[in-house]
């Protein structure tokens, strides 16, 4: 090999190993989109339909439904694994992500059982709708950060601070979860995009 | 007078390998076949010399009942590969 062959040789198998594991993350994102428009569709119709907010309690279902299918997926690709620290920072932003959401809607339920106690006026001051899509907007910006995305950063910009400004506008009704389908679907189509950027 | 360049890893799939594994923290064995399109056979050798070179550690286990052969590149490894660089501008440059 000739010393510009070497060269050649290393900045392509750099790139195609950066590309190869950003496609992969590109995986869970259209996972977790798609789960979220789906079951954002799902509380809005079983709401609408029989007038009852409580069936709010059924986004605890996603994560239940999402990580056996996440694990599915990671099963496949066991075999053949690498990760680098944008991989481990990106799996723990979602991570965290899960947790944090899981929190906020876990004082929802808190304080449909607490009502008018001191823990029930906490519960509400969170505002269940407009903290996950700002948590949801800041993790996917921060994803495109660590992996120099555009699209992905764009993408969280316009599901966070969008959804939120919706929220304000429209207020807290069944309609809400309309924003929950905007941020799946823009979750699904920044899936869709890393995977064919990074072919 | 050019520096010399190291002769472990100035070979197609040894320079291949250690490049991968300097962009990860850790790699399995299947990974490395796969982006690098060697044969199995031949990769098992080359990681067999690299890991003799100290340049990388193979760590052999089990992920429930599958085998699982884990590389990651050592600092000396890291090393040789930053000097190999180095001595490749080298050449180029003059």
């Amino acid at each position: 090999m000739t010393a510009s062959e070497s060269l050649a040789l290393i900045t392509e198998t750099m790139n195609n190993n950066s590309k190869e594991i950003i496609r992969r993350g590109g995986k869970y994102f259209i996972l977790w989109g798609i789960l979220l428009t789906c079951f954002s569709l799902l509380v809005y119709a079983l709401w609408k339909s029989t007038g009852h907010a409580y069936w709010n309690n059924l986004w605890f279902a996603m994560p239940l439904v999402g990580y056996p299918l996440a694990r599915m997926i990671r099963s496949k690709e066991e075999p053949a694994m690498a990760t680098n620290a944008v991989s481990r920072i990106v799996s723990g932003i979602w991570t965290s992500f899960g947790v944090f959401a899981c929190s906020v809607a876990a004082f929802s339920v808190l304080y449909s059982f607490l009502g008018n106690s001191p823990l029930g006026k906490i519960a509400v001051g969170a505002g269940l709708t407009a903290s996950i899509v700002l948590l949801f907007g800041l993790a996917e910006t921060i994803s495109g950060v660590a992996l120099k995305n555009w699209a992905i950063k764009i993408a969280g910009f316009v599901t966070g601070i969008g959804s939120l400004a919706i929220y304000y506008i429209t207020g807290a009704n069944e309609e809400q979860m309309f924003i929950f389908t905007l941020a799946g679907i823009v979750l699904a189509a920044t899936g869709f995009i890393v995977k064919r950027q990074n072919k | 007078m050019f520096p010399k360049l190291d002769p472990i890893l100035h070979s197609e799939l040894r320079l291949a390998v250690i490049s991968l594994l300097a962009g990860v923290e850790s790699a399995d064995f299947t990974y490395i076949k796969q982006q690098t399109g060697a044969t199995a056979g031949n990769l098992s050798v080359q990681l067999d010399k690299l890991s003799a070179a100290g340049y990388i550690t193979v760590e052999k286990g089990f992920k429930g009942k599958m085998p699982r052969t884990t590389c990651t590149l050592t600092p000396a490894g890291l090393e040789a590969f930053r000097k190999y660089i180095d001595a490749l501008k080298e050449y180029i440059s003059h």
